[in-house]
């Protein structure tokens, strides 16, 4: 093993500089191969744009529910139920099963990880064995919903909910997503809005987006890189909210969480080795909390995109913070507690 | 000590890589961490939210 002169978290930032083309150049082809799969479906479903015409939710205010840890601290659904909340809840696929387990079908769901395997767990994997799930600890491994730590029972339970509800949810449905992820949303009759990520500058030549376009005239969209910043752009930016909430959006973890519940905890041990994950590791405190939250290379990215993304919003859109934890703090984004934007909406 | 200089003629001339391109621990986790590590899909600085030719682009 090498020897580590880099400080406590020195490691990870230097890679959160090089984030951007790391991820571009490990998603950008299967973005393009799913999409092209995809075009057999383009007829099931909309365009996107035709999402933009519709009315969602009462007022012009939506909540964004993602996957983060602090969802089972926080239960915010629990507070948006009670409130009697008549905006528009947009929640990433990865919420799914919190946001059906508790009774609340979402105005809108999104999907884009290109994954061939893991994301159409979300959606309930209909090939899942217990073999194949020996082979990969990724999502028992992690700190989110606890309903997911015994798999085959959250596989089927969701299965069982997104075939009752599906057809009462609409998704907006990424070009890149994955055949398995595809044909279970069509399984399952969900309401489909087809849109491509952007996977480059579409205005510079041999652009990858506009060859995304070129292939299904789909808007293209700017995705910031995960799922729940995409969110956050559908209710800003597709739907025409002024006021947008985001919960569940740590982009980090608690800080008495073991390093081993990470998302990428196999690959920074394997380099760096048990005893030096202190450099891969960035710790913030949140002034906000009082407490410290720490965060891996591609979190802290998604912190920095999102607030950029969030600075270069239409002047109108407001964004508030009521994850009540995490890292997702700073200009333009007012961080306070759920229970104050649901006064001001409900 | 005996040292072994060789004793034949290689056929084609052999370059000896520079030592100043050796890798180091940055790179080297950048191209582990390449195999796993990054984001969902992409981000495209400093560009409109949403590109469609046939809207103009909004």
């Amino acid at each position: 093993m090498a020897t580590i002169t880099e400080g406590p978290g020195e490691l990870g930032r230097k890679l959160v500089a090089n984030m951007e083309r790391m991820t571009r150049d490990r998603i950008g082809g299967a973005a393009l191969d799913n999409a092209r799969f995809n075009l057999r479906f383009k007829d099931h479903g909309q365009s996107l744009a035709a999402l933009r015409k519709e009315k969602v939710g009462e007022n012009d205010a939506a909540i964004v529910i993602a996957a983060g840890p602090s969802v089972k601290r926080k239960d915010p659904l629990r507070a948006i139920r009670e409130s009697g909340f008549k905006g528009a809840v947009v929640c990433t696929e990865s919420a799914l099963l919190y946001c059906l387990r508790n009774g609340v079908v979402p105005d809108l769901t999104v999907t884009l990880d290109p994954h061939a395997t893991r994301i159409v767990r979300w959606f309930g994997d209909t090939r899942l064995t217990p073999e194949k799930l020996g082979a990969d600890d990724y999502y028992r491994r992690q700190d989110m919903d606890p309903a997911f730590a015994d798999e085959m029972k959250a596989n089927q339970e969701i299965m069982g909910l997104l075939n009752e509800h599906g057809s009462k949810i609409r998704i907006a449905l990424s070009s890149s997503a994955s055949e398995a992820v595809v044909e279970r949303v069509m399984e399952t009759g969900m309401q489909v809005y087809w849109w491509n990520p952007m996977l480059d500058d579409p205005d510079t030549e041999g652009s990858k987006t506009r060859e995304l376009y070129a292939l299904n005239r789909f808007p293209c969209v700017n995705a910031g890189g995960n799922v729940g910043a995409a969110c956050w752009m559908m209710a800003s930016a597709v739907l025409g909210k002024k006021q947008v909430a985001l919960t569940g959006m740590d982009f980090s973890y608690y800080g008495d969480t073991p390093y081993r519940n990470t998302q990428y905890y196999h690959e920074a041990v394997s380099l760096v080795g048990e005893e030096n994950l202190d450099s891969v590791y960035i710790r913030i405190p949140n002034p906000y909390t009082g407490t410290e939250f720490y965060t891996d290379p591609a979190y802290m990215w998604y912190r920095e995109t999102f607030l950029q993304m969030a600075g270069d919003a239409h002047p109108e859109c407001q964004t508030f913070n009521c994850t009540e934890g995490g890292i997702l703090f700073g200009d333009p984004i007012v961080f306070e507690p759920l229970a104050d934007f649901l006064g001001r909406h409900s | 000590m005996d040292v072994l200089k060789g004793n034949f003629k290689t056929k084609k001339d052999v370059k000896i890589e520079d030592a100043g391109g050796a890798e180091t621990l940055e790179d080297r986790f950048e191209r582990e961490a390449l195999k796993h590590l990054g984001g969902s899909i992409a981000f495209v600085a400093k560009k409109k939210v949403l590109w469609d030719l046939d809207e103009g682009g909004k």
